[in-house]
């Protein structure tokens, strides 16, 4: 599913608030959208397909959101991550920030301008941070070219 | 003098109803966090469909306007929009329904009704129990019911739903991690017995003979009063004129058990 498009991966046990969240994003944006109930099917699609933002609930069985977050974190380090729970304890809250490096802590019942915001947001912040990191490759390349070239020129004039 | 100690023994009648009813709001405090989780997943999908619906809305108008406009057919794009409505309208008919089924069973444990004896279904009680429980806890416990046929029960059910509680709890927080809890209840000649079992960490040998005396807890500060099993004996043996106990391995689980008479004796008038 790419059509030159964000993606934005949304994980909930609850069918219903991805199906939410799917008609609202479908609606306001034309971002891909990838729900999944189950976390580590979640964290299988992440390895191998590219997401901007991960927006994870945080009580699920199996796999918590703040765990889901740190693979994510592993295999997708600039993949903006967002916790979005019902479930609003100051303790898991300053965890998930602490941990995972959490780019936003949304609490349920969520306020849709405000959650497109913060996605917004998450997908502009992944952009430059990918952007970044291929600068910082292509510096590096430029870099070890200029370091052969200086070599050359060392070896050509001695 | 037999007046001084009629009073004093109406007032600690009184003081420790009250107790039993604070207990019981604790019982439902301690699964408070929980149900408002369970409450506001559910909300959150309404208010979001809503907005989506009444946007959709906007749009179909304007795309069926334009095409009155035009004299063309309605465009496929404004079906497109209605069946998401369809869609969004069944989602929040789940989750009005989800709201609903915790609020039922949250007025269950509310009620007061130390007083009125009445008749009462035990297994319906159960599955209140385990519906309020069971919202709390089904991200980690699974929940196994085997409830035999039983005779209506005479009693007080708001107390004995805070017994259940109680247990169904107490099971739950024994499981570290996953785990099962199973509530089995029997017909037994004149009595009723309801078992709750779970997979948990067990009661060590040196704490089983004080599991019923109030204060003592092994859970951490703020997790449990220790009052609990205490208020739970009291239901069951004074007000119901039944039996409590349990049997238990240390890490294999463990299971408490209930027994009441289904008639209670009449009060002598």
């Amino acid at each position: 599913m790419n059509n030159g498009q964000p993606t934005v991966m949304i994980v909930d046990d609850e069918d219903m608030v991805i199906t939410s969240v799917r008609a609202f994003l479908q609606l306001e944006t034309e971002y891909n959208i990838a729900g999944f109930t189950v976390p580590e099917q979640a964290a299988d699609y992440l390895r191998t397909n590219p997401v901007e933002v991960v927006v994870s609930d945080y009580l699920m069985p199996k796999m918590t959101g703040l765990q889901l977050l740190a693979r994510a974190k592993q295999l997708q380090p600039e993949a903006a991550r967002v916790l979005l729970t019902g479930h609003a304890d100051k303790q898991s809250a300053i965890q998930a920030i602490n941990d995972v490096g959490l780019f936003q802590y949304l609490e349920k019942p969520w306020d849709n301008a405000q959650l497109l915001l913060v996605i917004n947001a998450a997908i502009e912040r992944t952009n430059l941070l990918r952007t970044l990191r291929s600068k910082i490759t292509e510096l590096d390349e430029a870099h070890s070219n200029l370091k052969d070239v200086q070599a050359r020129l060392l070896r050509a004039f001695l | 003098m037999d007046e001084e100690v009629a009073r004093l023994r109406a007032e600690l009648e009184t003081a420790n109803r009250k107790l039993g009813e604070a207990h019981k709001m604790a019982s439902v405090g301690r699964l408070s966090a929980g149900i408002v989780h369970e409450i506001n997943t559910p909300i959150g999908s309404i208010f979001s469909n809503n907005e989506v619906t009444v946007r959709s809305l906007e749009k179909t108008r304007a795309l069926l306007e334009e095409a009155i406009r035009q004299g063309s057919p309605p465009p496929e794009k404004a079906l497109a929009l209605i069946d998401t409505m369809i869609g969004l309208a069944g989602i929040d008919k789940m989750a009005c329904e989800r709201i609903s089924g915790i609020i039922r069973s949250l007025k269950t444990f509310a009620r007061v009704t130390a007083d009125d004896l009445r008749k009462f279904d035990v297994n319906e009680l159960i599955r209140h129990t385990l519906k309020l429980g069971g919202a709390v806890f089904r991200r980690r416990i699974t929940f196994h019911t085997d409830l035999g046929e039983l005779p209506e029960v005479e009693g007080y059910p708001g107390l004995f739903g805070q017994v259940l509680l109680n247990l169904v709890v107490n099971a739950a927080q024994a499981v570290e991690d996953e785990g099962e809890v199973t509530i089995r209840s029997r017909a037994e000649g004149d009595h009723i017995r309801v078992e709750v079992s779970d997979t948990g960490k067990g009661i060590r040998p040196e704490d089983r003979d004080k599991i019923f005396q109030p204060g003592f807890t092994t859970k951490p500060i703020g997790e449990g009063t220790g009052i609990g099993l205490s208020i739970c004996r009291e239901i069951i043996e004074d007000q119901h004129g039944g039996q409590i106990g349990f049997h238990s391995e240390a890490g294999r689980g463990a299971t408490f058990y209930v027994r009441i008479p289904v008639r209670q004796p009449r009060k002598s008038e």
